[in-house]
C-alpha cells in the first residue's frame, strides 16, 4: 500500500513544497494504526497458532510437545463443544433479533414530535453505560423467585427464570436486550431522522397506507445503518462472557467464551485452548465477511 | 523487528513496574474475599505493631480467586508474597514451582506436632505421604449445617413429624433423617422450603456439596495411590449418594440452581429453609443479629452419617504458602514463624480465624466460644478432599459437566451419570500418565 | 414532522408519547432500583414487595470505602459513644472497621480500583480516538492500495472474543513484564477500541466536504495545518460521539481486567461484585459502588449528548 495517491495538490505547487508530502502524511496517519493492530492483534494470534499444535500448559514448566492436529481433532469430537456452539448461535439470534425489534420500535416511537426528546433519549442510554458484570449480578437478584421484583411485578409467583435449564438462556438474552436495545435505538434514530421528509409527504399525497410507507420508504432507507448496528451487536453477542458467566451456570447457557475461559484460565490447557480459539476465529471471520458483503449490497441499492 | 519491539516493550514495562515496586518492609498476602481474610488482616496488624512490618491482606471474590491466583503465578508475578490457597491447588502450585518448599521449615519448627494431623495432611503435604510440605495450615474449614431451632422445637411440628415418620424431630444424625426433615418442612405454599444445598458449578461448590453425601455414604472419588476411579466413583455407594443429593435438590427453595455460601446463608436469614449446608467459616454472619433476624433461633450440626455409619465432610480451608516469585521471601519466612507460635494461633482463634493448632482446638475456651465450634472440632477429624493433582481443574470441570445436569436438570440415572464421569476421569488420568 | 395537522396524526402522536413513556419506565426501573438501593438500610434491600418509602442513609457509601469485618462481640457503650458518626453506622450494621497497626482506618479496595479505572479508560480512549481519527482521515482522503481489505482487517480485530486474544496476550505480556500494569491494560483497550473508532470516524470524515481543505490549501496552509485547523473542528461532533462509545467500553471492560491484572492495576468492574463475598450479600454496598461507578460515564455522556445525537446522525448518512 504505497503507490497511488489521490490529491488535489499539484506536487510542484507552493502548497506541496511547504510541510510534508501527502504520501508522508498518509503514511504517518495510517501506518501506526495498522502496525499497532498487527503487533497487538495479529502477532499474538500467530504466536498462539504455534501453541495450538502442542500440549503446552502455561501453568507448568514442562516444555511444549508437538502433537499435530490432536487438539483440533479432540475439540471437534467433543460433544460438549458442539453444544457450546449451538447455544451461542441460539443466544446470538434471540438476543440480536430482540434488540432490533425493541430498539427499532422505540426509535420509531421517538421519531415524532415528542417533548423532552433529547433528555428521554439520553436517559434511555443509561443501561448500556453499566458494567456487564454488575448488570448480571443485579439481574440475578431481579430474577430471584423468592425476593426478585420481576416475578412480583409480573405476578409470576415462583417462576424459575434461571434455574430452569430451558428458560435460562432466554433470561440472559432478555437482560442483554434490556442493556443493548438503546444502542440499536440510537443508531436507528439517526437513520430515521435522515430520511428526507419530502418522501413521506409524497407518499401521503399518493394516499399510501402506513405499511406501504414503512416497507417501501422507511425500512430501505434505514437499512444501511441498521446493518451497522446489527453487525456490532452480533459481534458483541457472539463474544458475551461476563453477563452469562455471572447470571447463571446452567450447561444450557455455557457460551463459547465461557467454555474457552474455563479451558484457558481455569484448567490451563493452553495448547488446547489456542486451538479452540482458532476454530472460533475462523467462524467469526466467516460470519463478519458475510455481513460486510451484505452491508455493501444494501448500501449499493 | 520482533526482538527490538519486545525490547522496547520490556523497557516500558520495566519503567512502569519500578514506579509500583514494593517496599522491603511490606508484605502482601492474597486470599479470597470473606470474613477470615478480615480477621487475618487484624492479626497481621498486631504483627505490624510488634515488628513494624506492614502486612496487607488483598482479597478477590471467591468466584475469581483461582483464576487470579494462577494468572499471577503463571505470569511469575511478584505482587503477592504469601498466599492462602485452596488445598486442591497443592499439586499444580508445587509441581510448577509456584510455592516455596517449606519441608525444612515445617520440620525445624515442629509444625507436625503443633498442628492437627488432618490439617497438615490436607493443607500442606503433596504428593500424599511424601513428607514434602508446601504450606502451613492456616484456616481449617469443613462443611457443616445450620438449622432453624424454632421450627424444629415447635411442639406442633414435633408431633406432626412423629406421626408421619415415626421418630422424634431433631437435628438429623443420618442422611435418611436429613431427607425426611427436608421433605417435612418443604411447604412451597407457605414459602418455606426444606433444605439449602450447594449447586453452583462455576468452581468447586457443587462438587463439595456432593462430596458430603458421597463420603458419608462410604463412597470415594477414586484410589489416591493408583488413580483408579472405575469402581469407586461409580460404585453402588456413590450412586446411592448421588441419588440422595438429587433427592435433596427437590426440597430446595425455587431457583436453587447457582448457589454457594452466599445463597445458603441467605436461605436462613430470609427464613426460606429449615436447614442449610455451609462452610463453618461463613457461620459468624448467622449469629450476628444485625445480619440475621433469626440469629437466636439458628442452631448448627455436623454433616450427618450415611447408611453404613460412615460420617465424613468435605474439606474447605486453606494453608498459607510463600510465593516463589516474591521479592520478600525472608520477611515472609519471619511472618510465618510468628504466625505458627502458640500465642499467635490462640489470638487467631480469638479474632475468629479457624486455627489448626491442636492445643487451641482442644481447649475448652475454643470449643465453647461459639455454638458451632464443637461441631467444627468434631468434623475436622473426619474430612476428605477433592483431587489435589495439577489437573484437578479438568477433573472438576468433568464432574460439573456430568453431575450438574443430573442434579438440576434431572437428566439420566445416577448410575449413567457416574459411569460417564468415571470414563472421563480415567481418560484424563491416562492423558497425564497416571493410569496405564 | 412538519405537517401534524390531521386528528389521526395527532392521536397517533399522543399514542407515541405514551409508548415512549412506558418504554422509558421499563428501561429505567432497574436503574431506579439500583439507585434507591444504594441509600437503603440493609434490612430493606431485599424485601418483597420492594420498599419504596424509607429514610435514605449514607451507610452504604461508608461501607463501600472502608474495610470491615463481622462484629463478634458488640462494642461497649463507651466505645460506641467515642466512635465517629460513620463508624457508628458500621457498628449498627453489625460490623466493625478494620484498623491497621497504627490505628488508622483501612480503606477498602474501591478507591484505588476506581482510580485505576479512570487512568486506563481515559488514556486508552484518547489513544483510540486520536489514532482512529488520523487513520480515518487517511483512508477518507488518500488512495490506499487494498483499502477495503485493510478496513475489513481493522474491523475483524474487534470480532474476537476477548478470551481468544487474552491467551496469547497473556503469554506475551508475561514475556515482557506487562501483566498487571496500567500500560498493559491501556494497550489492550486501545487495540480493542481502535477498530470501532476507525470505522465510525471514517463515516464522519467522508461527510466533511473536501472543498474546505482545498480552500485552506489555496490560502497557504500546509496539508497538516489544514487538517488541524479546518478538518478537526468540523469533525468535533464525530470525535465526541466516538469518544463516548470508546469510554463506555473501556470503563466497563471485565474479562481482560479479570485475567490480565491483579493487585496493582486492577480496575473496578471485577471488584464491585466482591462486596457479595463475606458470608452474606450486602446489596446496598454493591448498589452504592455501581451508582458511583456509573456517574463518570453518565456525566461524560450527558455533557456530550448533543454531539452524540447529532454525531450519530451525521456519520450515519453515508456509512
Amino acid at each position: 500500500m504505497a503507490t497511488a495517491v489521490m490529491t488535489s495538490l499539484d506536487p510542484k505547487s507552493r502548497a506541496a513544497a511547504r510541510g510534508m508530502s501527502d504520501i508522508a502524511i498518509r503514511n504517518l496517519f495510517i501506518v501506526p494504526t495498522i502496525v499497532f493492530l498487527i503487533v497487538f492483534n495479529v502477532f499474538p494470534l500467530i504466536y498462539s497458532l504455534g501453541y495450538s499444535f502442542t500440549d503446552f500448559r502455561a501453568s507448568t514448566n514442562s516444555p511444549a510437545n508437538f502433537v499435530g492436529l490432536q487438539n483440533y481433532r479432540a475439540l471437534l469430537n467433543d460433544p460438549f463443544i458442539w453444544n457450546n456452539f449451538a447455544i451461542t448461535a441460539k443466544y446470538v439470534i434471540v438476543s440480536v433479533v430482540g434488540q432490533v425489534l425493541v430498539g427499532f420500535g422505540t426509535a420509531m416511537l421517538l421519531n415524532r414530535t415528542i417533548p423532552f426528546k433529547g433528555l428521554l433519549t439520553t436517559l434511555l442510554l443509561l443501561p448500556m453505560m453499566l458494567s456487564m458484570a454488575v448488570v448480571g449480578l443485579f439481574w440475578k437478584l431481579l430474577y430471584d423467585p423468592s425476593f426478585g421484583i420481576i416475578n412480583y411485578a409480573l405476578g409470576l409467583g415462583t417462576f424459575e427464570w434461571l434455574a430452569n435449564p430451558r428458560m435460562a438462556l432466554y433470561a440472559v438474552a432478555i437482560t442483554d436486550i434490556w442493556m443493548w436495545s438503546p444502542f440499536v435505538m440510537l443508531l436507528s434514530l439517526a437513520g430515521l431522522s435522515a430520511v428526507p421528509k419530502h418522501l413521506y409527504e409524497a407518499a401521503a399525497i399518493d394516499r399510501a397506507g402506513p405499511f406501504y410507507t414503512f416497507f417501501r420508504i422507511t425500512l430501505p432507507l434505514v437499512a444501511p445503518i441498521l446493518m451497522i448496528a446489527i453487525i456490532f451487536r452480533t459481534m458483541e453477542a457472539f463474544k458475551t462472557f461476563d453477563l452469562a458467566y455471572v447470571l447463571t451456570s446452567q450447561p444450557t447457557t455455557e457460551l463459547i467464551s465461557i467454555r474457552l475461559y474455563k479451558m484457558a484460565f481455569q484448567e490451563w490447557q493452553t495448547g488446547m485452548s489456542c486451538a479452540f480459539a482458532y476454530i472460533v476465529l475462523l467462524m467469526v471471520l466467516a460470519i463478519t465477511n458475510i455481513y460486510v458483503k451484505y452491508l455493501n449490497k444494501v448500501k449499493e441499492r | 523487528m520482533r526482538k527490538r519491539l519486545t525490547g522496547i516493550l520490556a523497557g516500558i514495562g520495566l519503567s512502569l513496574a519500578c514506579t509500583t515496586s514494593v517496599f522491603a518492609q511490606e508484605l502482601t498476602i492474597f486470599w479470597a474475599e470473606w470474613d477470615p481474610a478480615n480477621y487475618l488482616q487484624e492479626l497481621a496488624n498486631e504483627y505490624e505493631k510488634e515488628t513494624g512490618v506492614k502486612v496487607t491482606v488483598e482479597t478477590t471474590p471467591w468466584s475469581d480467586f483461582q483464576t487470579k491466583a494462577f494468572t499471577e503465578f503463571n505470569a511469575k508475578g511478584s505482587a503477592y508474597d504469601l498466599i492462602v490457597g485452596d488445598s486442591q491447588w497443592l499439586g499444580a502450585a508445587s509441581e510448577a514451582g509456584h510455592y516455596v518448599d517449606l519441608t525444612d521449615f515445617v520440620k525445624e519448627n515442629k509444625v507436625l506436632e503443633t498442628m492437627a494431623p488432618a490439617t497438615v495432611k490436607f493443607y500442606a503435604e503433596y504428593p500424599g505421604n511424601s513428607g514434602k510440605y508446601w504450606s502451613i495450615p492456616a484456616e481449617g474449614d469443613a462443611v457443616g449445617w445450620s438449622y432453624r431451632k424454632d421450627w424444629f422445637e415447635d411442639p406442633k411440628e414435633k408431633e406432626a413429624f412423629k406421626a408421619k415418620y415415626g421418630y422424634e424431630l431433631d437435628a438429623p444424625k443420618t442422611w435418611k433423617e436429613l431427607r425426611d426433615i427436608s421433605e417435612f418442612f418443604h411447604r412451597p405454599d407457605e414459602k418455606r422450603y426444606g433444605v439449602a444445598i450447594y449447586t453452583d458449578n462455576s468452581y468447586d461448590a457443587m462438587a463439595m456439596g456432593f462430596e458430603n453425601a458421597l463420603f458419608s455414604y462410604g463412597g470415594d472419588l477414586g484410589n489416591p495411590e493408583t488413580y483408579q476411579v472405575e469402581g469407586y466413583i461409580n460404585s453402588d455407594k456413590a450412586v446411592a449418594a448421588l441419588d440422595a443429593y438429587k433427592e435433596l435438590y427437590k426440597f430446595t427453595p425455587p431457583g436453587w440452581a447457582k448457589t454457594f455460601f452466599v445463597e445458603d446463608n441467605q436461605a436462613i436469614t430470609e427464613g426460606l429453609a429449615a436447614m442449610s449446608m455451609n462452610y463453618f467459616a461463613f457461620f459468624p454472619a448467622l449469629l450476628n443479629e444485625s445480619t440475621n433476624p433469626h440469629a437466636k433461633n439458628t442452631g448448627f450440626f455436623a454433616n450427618p452419617a450415611g447408611p453404613g455409619g460412615d460420617q465424613y465432610a468435605a474439606l474447605g480451608g486453606q494453608g498459607i504458602s510463600i510465593v516463589s516469585y516474591s521479592e520478600n521471601k525472608e520477611e515472609a519466612f519471619k511472618f510465618l514463624k510468628w504466625f505458627i507460635k502458640d500465642e499467635t494461633q490462640k489470638r487467631w482463634a480469638e479474632l475468629g480465624g479457624y486455627t489448626c493448632n491442636k492445643a487451641v482446638l482442644e481447649s475448652e475456651a475454643f470449643q465453647k466460644a461459639t455454638p458451632y465450634n464443637k461441631a467444627f472440632y468434631d468434623t475436622m477429624f473426619k474430612v476428605k478432599d477433592f483431587w489435589a493433582v495439577p489437573e484437578y481443574a479438568e477433573l472438576l470441570t468433568q464432574l460439573n459437566q456430568r453431575v450438574y445436569p443430573a442434579i438440576v436438570g434431572g437428566e439420566g440415572t445416577s448410575k449413567e451419570t457416574l459411569d460417564a464421569l468415571a470414563k472421563d476421569w480415567t481418560e484424563t488420568f491416562k492423558k497425564y500418565g497416571r493410569l496405564k | 414532522m412538519a405537517a401534524v395537522t390531521t386528528s389521526t396524526e395527532r392521536s397517533l402522536n399522543r399514542l407515541a408519547i405514551v409508548g415512549v413513556l412506558i418504554v422509558t419506565m421499563i428501561f429505567l426501573a432497574p436503574i431506579y432500583w439500583i439507585a434507591s438501593t444504594a441509600f437503603k438500610p440493609r434490612n430493606l434491600s431485599t424485601t418483597i414487595p420492594p420498599t419504596v418509602v424509607f429514610t435514605p442513609e449514607v451507610s452504604p457509601f461508608v461501607k463501600l470505602f472502608t474495610k470491615r469485618s463481622q462484629l463478634r462481640t458488640p462494642p461497649t457503650p463507651e466505645e460506641y459513644a467515642a466512635a465517629p458518626w460513620w463508624e457508628r453506622m458500621v457498628f449498627d450494621g453489625g460490623e466493625k472497621v478494620v484498623r491497621d497497626g497504627k490505628g488508622n482506618v483501612q480503606w477498602s479496595g474501591y478507591p484505588s480500583r476506581f482510580m485505576n479505572s479512570l487512568i486506563v479508560a481515559i488514556v486508552s480512549t484518547i489513544l483510540a480516538v486520536g489514532m482512529g481519527t488520523l487513520t480515518a482521515y487517511g483512508f477518507s482522503r488518500f488512495k490506499v492500495k487494498g483499502e477495503g481489505d485493510l478496513l475489513f482487517f481493522i474491523l475483524s480485530t474487534r470480532m474476537l472474543p476477548p478470551v481468544v486474544v487474552a491467551i496469547p496476550m497473556f503469554l506475551m505480556y508475561r514475556a515482557v513484564g506487562l501483566n498487571d500494569t496500567h500500560l498493559g491494560l491501556i494497550i489492550l483497550y486501545t487495540a480493542f477500541n481502535l477498530s470501532f473508532s476507525v470505522w465510525l470516524m471514517k463515516g464522519f470524515m467522508d461527510e466533511i466536504p473536501k472543498e474546505y481543505e482545498e480552500a485552506a490549501l489555496v490560502d497557504g496552509y500546509t496539508r497538516m495545518q489544514a487538517f488541524f485547523k479546518v478538518v478537526l473542528p468540523e469533525a468535533a461532533t464525530g470525535i465526541a460521539a466516538t469518544a463516548v462509545f470508546c469510554f463506555i467500553t473501556a470503563w466497563n471492560e471485565y474479562a481482560f481486567a479479570l485475567i490480565m491484572t491483579n493487585r496493582r492495576a486492577q480496575t473496578a468492574p471485577p471488584f464491585i461484585p466482591s462486596q457479595v463475598g463475606s458470608g452474606l450479600p450486602d446489596w446496598t454496598v454493591i448498589a452504592a459502588g455501581t451508582l458511583l461507578f456509573l456517574l463518570p460515564v453518565a456525566i461524560f455522556t450527558f455533557l456530550l449528548r448533543n454531539h452524540l445525537l447529532r454525531g450519530v446522525t451525521f456519520g450515519a448518512i453515508r456509512k
